[in-house]
């Protein structure tokens, strides 16, 4: 069912989540997720920020509540219509869930494949996103060949070739150094700026104080919003809308400080 | 056909699906087996059905007075003579009928020692109108002594039992069918619960279960045709063993069992056949799982 003049990318209302017969692991959580936003999404560990994200992708289904994905409520969306919404949704995987079998070049063309683009857009774009984060010359290697940060690059390249317009990543920062994980989010500002939402799952505090983007926070399963420091106008607005029920939609941001020689230019042509 | 396409899944490593060519292989061969069989009797029924078919017999009784056998006789043969669309007529003499009871009375038995009825083989011509029913009455008129046997009796039991045996060919090609089913279901949903990881992954990606289906599907078919071209690498030559059996055996009653080309066509379409229906069995098995999964 579309909502008229929904115009969020993602909206939870009251929603709850529980395995089983256990206890709800999500309480009453309620945020929406304006196009283009940048949030973070942090808590202790076990606290269900990856249940959270799992609600995101659709991997999981609320025990109750209500989630809607790009203006559709998916409780009423048919089985058969889920992959259309699946498609715009791009996620870096924690354990990167990689398929051992494949090629790097084969990984990151699979959601192109399964959306049925011809061969040949598929080698060219492949080959082009692969050159640009810097695996030219491991097209044809096999995930466990690769070392840890570049088994990362391929599954953010997977998570990106198909331009999403919500690209989730669980603590894509959780095995690599410093160095990297500002890297990678340089790389995430660069997307987001393009007009991609995106939502991080972290636990490195220091990061999302640097970013200075607001935060969901999870703890005993509920959700409150962290308005971030990036911006006055960012500022303001999180201020404005006092019940957390709101994450407030963040304004595009300035380009990202220099500095971010991390991200070769031309990622435009990609995205 | 045989080099395998790219495929998301590993599909072509799968150890529990190798030995699914091999059990095609073994059904095959045995459908071939039994699909001959009901060939050859569908045939066999044919040319016994044309072969007894074009005659009857003409049996007169004796009676106490061979005058009235002798006249009883010779009225049959006109009667015989004026009807149309009978080829041919003869008398089985008495030497030759003893001949043909001697398996039952011995070589000692002579003309006259038993009141042995005449006996008139008749030959219809092929394509004819002929209608039995007319030459009894006429017969009945006249003579009657006389009973005209069509063989229709002993020929229904035969065909009778030709079609039962037929039938149980086609009972067993059935179960082949079924047993062929169910290898591939049970090798469909083990590589589905083997693959899980990566199937999730998939339909994480976007894909639709249709899509993950015909990975599943073209592994099958292409299993099912490997064992069908050994199954019926293995089954032809046992075929053409049995018919050079047959053909050797020195008795009317094994007619010839050479196929025309429609046949062989039949025979060598069913590894076509099983590979279609392994590859459709595949695809049916993983929509219906895949349904239950969000």
């Amino acid at each position: 069912m579309q909502f008229q003049g929904d115009t969020s990318i993602a909206r939870f209302e009251n929603v709850g989540l529980r395995y089983g017969l256990g206890p709800e692991v999500l309480q009453d959580v309620t945020f929406t997720l304006a196009p283009s936003s940048f949030h973070f999404l942090v808590g202790e560990s076990g606290a269900g920020k990856s249940s959270l994200l799992r609600l995101l992708y659709l991997a999981l289904k609320p025990s109750r509540g209500l989630i809607s994905l790009f203006g559709r409520d998916i409780a009423t969306t048919p089985r058969r219509e889920l992959p259309p919404l699946r498609r715009q949704i791009g996620v870096v995987f924690q354990e990167f869930k990689l398929l051992n079998h494949l090629s790097a070049f084969d990984n990151v063309a699979l959601p192109l494949r399964v959306a049925g683009v011809k061969e040949a857009d598929v080698t060219r774009h492949v080959v082009e996103l692969l050159e640009w984060v810097g695996l030219k010359d491991h097209l044809k290697a096999r995930p466990p060949t690769l070392s840890g940060g570049q088994q990362q690059r391929v599954s953010i390249a997977r998570a990106v070739i198909a331009r999403p317009k919500l690209l989730l990543a669980d603590e894509p920062t959780g095995n690599v150094d410093d160095r990297m994980a500002l890297r990678l989010m340089h790389l995430f500002e660069e997307l987001n700026r393009l007009g991609t939402t995106i939502v991080i799952a972290t636990h490195n505090m220091a990061l999302v104080e640097r970013l200075g983007r607001p935060a969901m926070r999870i703890a005993d399963g509920r959700l409150n919003v962290i308005p971030g420091t990036r911006n006055a106008e960012a500022k303001r607005e999180s201020r404005e809308s006092a019940s957390p029920s709101r994450v407030p939609s963040q304004a595009p941001s300035p380009r990202p400080s220099a500095g971010d020689d991390d991200v070769p230019p031309g990622i435009e042509q990609f995205l | 056909m045989f080099t395998y396409k790219r495929s998301d899944l590993p599909l072509d490593k799968d150890a529990h699906s190798r030995f699914l060519p091999w059990l095609i292989a073994f059904m095959v061969f045995l459908a071939v087996l039994a699909f001959a069989g009901i060939l050859v009797l569908r045939e066999t029924a044919a040319k016994w059905d044309q072969g007894v078919g074009g005659t009857l017999t003409v049996q007169i009784a004796m009676t106490d007075d061979p005058t009235r056998d002798q006249r009883n006789l010779q009225e049959v043969l006109n009667v015989l003579a004026a009807t149309s669309d009978i080829e041919r007529y003869e008398v089985i003499d008495e030497a030759r009928m003893l001949r043909l009871l001697e398996p039952w009375l011995g070589a000692g038995a002579k003309a006259g020692d038993l009141p042995l009825p005449r006996l008139i083989d008749v030959s219809i011509s092929a394509g004819s109108k002929f209608k039995i029913d007319t030459l009894r009455a006429r017969l009945g008129e006249r003579v009657p002594e006389a009973a005209v046997d069509d063989h229709r009796v002993w020929l229904d039991r035969l065909v009778r039992l030709i079609e039962t045996v037929e039938l149980v060919a086609m009972l067993i090609l059935v179960f082949i069918c079924v047993a062929t089913v169910g290898t591939v279901i049970f090798t469909t949903r083990t590589g589905l619960s083997v693959h899980r990881e990566a199937i999730e992954i998939l339909h994480l990606i976007g894909a639709r279960d249709s899509y993950i289906a015909a990975q599943f599907a073209g592994r099958a078919m292409l299993l099912g045709l490997r064992g069908g071209l050994i199954g019926l690498a293995l089954g032809l030559p046992a075929l053409l063993g049995i018919g050079y059996l047959a053909e050797s055996l020195e008795g009317g009653a094994m007619p010839d069992v050479s196929f025309g080309i429609v046949e062989w066509a039949v025979l060598v379409l069913i590894p076509l056949a099983v590979a279609a229906l392994a590859m459709t069995t595949a695809r049916i098995t993983v929509l219906r799982s895949l349904a239950r999964m969000l």
